[in-house]
């Protein structure tokens, strides 16, 4: 059984988490963890699932499947994922689109596969692996990423897509990582957007980036999302339809009520593009 | 290749120097740089929180020279970036017993295992209250630490600690705070002997006994009830199993 996840959610991070639990906002109507910040982990981080889970649905991102890299899974890993993931009741889990390790050894970052056929097949194979062993639909996100790409490979939003249809699989959008990439690489997020099979998008992800002097935008999630990302949303919004929509902050963590008040901007953009009117 | 664009990218990301035959694969010097900024600087927040004494009692520059040469020989084999400061603890402490003043190992061993209590594993749910006929079910959060410095004060003088052997346990409180609770010897072991046997609580305090020549009478089982109590009221010992599961 699974529960119903609409609307506006918010990640469940540390930094933050007192305060939303003990306030538990109407307007917050899912949140999101990180798996690999729970596995086997007692103390303050199962009192906050815990605690979150009485009153929110849950969704799960992980951090760590690294569909981009070339070694055997780890098996044992993936089976005590799949159990964690069974207990939490969750409609679907996903991972991100990137290179998180070589050779048993994580760079604990996202880095980007190079946008190229053997990739593509790479990836779509390993999301393949972990949907079955997990027993969950999975989707894959799209990240950002900071250095250009070789000249014999894809463009972005056709690599994503190559290994969407390759492994049939769902979409996290992720507006922020689009508009970060079209900023840095030139080119049109909206355009990407429109590359996007709509009836593959599950979820979004919407966050602030940070852009250094230099103008490269690096996505922190510890910025106020801007508002050409809003913008973005409520284009993606409008071609996909109302999929639930978090919020990512996970530096320069905030009061919670400037959280709110970027919750309840996502609410009216959300709203005013979808026509929805659930809870919130 | 993809294999070796990703070979390419951990030598960047983690080696002493990235190589320009490396960045010249990944195809931008100045971007790739910023990855290897991204992936260290992570790393070393979440080392340098959990050593946060250890890096301050032996300084900025020869705590950074540490972590980078574990970089550029091992870098993280967990997943998990709470893990992250272990591993590097067991790289580094062998070298700061040879390097730095004899304390700074001890303080480094206190600082990592209080971490590792605080993001330990959840608790078991014992069956039964504890008993002397069953097998005592403890807080999976505890662990005990035997220290040839009493690194768990403030440091007595500029000049660091005294030598003064030390037995900890180490455990979570309500709070998921880490808290130190000094042991006697004997104790120590029983606590040990509990987190390690599937010994019942009567057999394990027969044996404890008989290896440190203790006789049990009155005056040690009231001494024992007080530990036993006190274990109890912290949420070290939890309750009880039946000795047949």
């Amino acid at each position: 059984m699974t529960r119903d996840v609409a609307g506006i959610g918010l990640g469940l991070r540390h930094d933050l988490a007192t305060e939303l639990l003990e306030r538990h906002p109407k307007s917050v109507a899912w949140v999101e963890i990180h798996p690999e910040n729970y596995i086997d982990r007692g103390g303050r981080y199962q009192e906050m699932l815990e605690l979150a889970r009485e009153d929110w649905p849950v969704v799960t991102h992980g951090l760590s499947t690294c569909l981009g890299s070339v070694e055997p899974f780890d098996a044992s890993y993936l089976k005590e994922l799949g159990a964690f993931l069974k207990d939490l009741e969750i409609p679907w889990h996903s991972e991100h689109l990137c290179l998180g390790g070589v050779d048993d050894r994580f760079f604990h970052d996202l880095l980007p596969l190079p946008f190229t056929d053997e990739a593509a097949q790479i990836a779509s194979k390993r999301l393949t692996e972990v949907r079955d062993a997990i027993g969950i639909p999975l989707a894959l996100e799209n990240v950002s990423y900071y250095a250009p790409q070789g000249p014999d490979g894809l463009a972005e939003a056709d690599f994503v897509v190559e290994v969407l249809e390759r492994a049939d699989a769902k979409l996290l959008l992720d507006v922020n990582n689009i508009y970060v990439n079209g900023r840095n690489f030139d080119f049109d997020p909206k355009a990407y957007i429109d590359r996007i099979p709509a009836e593959r998008v599950v979820q979004i992800h919407v966050a602030g980036h940070f852009v250094r002097d230099d103008g490269v935008r690096i996505d922190t999630h510890g910025e106020p999302v801007p508002n050409e990302v809003y913008e973005l949303l409520d284009y993606a919004l409008r071609k996909v339809g109302p999929v639930p929509v978090l919020l990512e902050r996970d530096n320069n963590v905030p009061p919670l009520d400037e959280l709110l008040s970027e919750v309840d901007e996502l609410w009216k953009i959300y709203r005013n593009a979808t026509w929805a009117d659930d809870a919130g | 290749m993809l294999a070796d664009h990703a070979q390419a990218m951990h030598r960047v990301c983690f080696g002493a120097e990235p190589s320009d035959a490396d960045l010249e694969l990944l195809g931008s010097r100045e971007r790739w740089l910023v990855y290897r900024d991204l992936v260290r600087n992570r790393l070393n927040h979440v080392i340098r929180v959990a050593l946060a004494r250890t890096k301050h009692a032996i300084g900025e520059d020869a705590f950074a020279r540490v972590v980078d040469e574990w970089f550029s020989i091992g870098s993280p084999k967990t997943r998990y970036l709470r893990h992250v400061p272990g591993e590097l603890t067991e790289f580094a402490i062998p070298i700061w017993q040879r390097t730095e003043a004899p304390w700074v190992a001890d303080l480094a061993g206190y600082e990592i295992t209080a971490w590792d209590v605080r993001h330990g594993p959840p608790n078991p749910t014992p069956t039964h209250e504890f008993a002397f006929d069953r097998k005592p079910v403890l807080a999976t959060a505890v662990k005990v630490l035997h220290l040839a410095y009493p690194v768990q004060n403030k440091p007595t003088s500029d000049a660091g600690y005294a030598p003064e052997p030390t037995i900890l346990c180490l455990y979570r409180d309500k709070n998921h705070k880490p808290i130190p609770r000094k042991l006697n010897p004997l104790a120590a072991d029983l606590l040990d002997t509990w987190r390690t046997t599937d010994q019942t609580v009567a057999e394990s305090v027969q044996q404890v006994a008989a290896a440190h020549n203790t006789q049990i009478g009155p005056d040690f089982i009231e001494k024992l009830s007080t530990l036993i109590a006190d274990f109890i009221q912290r949420g070290i010992i939890l309750g009880g199993h039946s000795p047949t599961l």
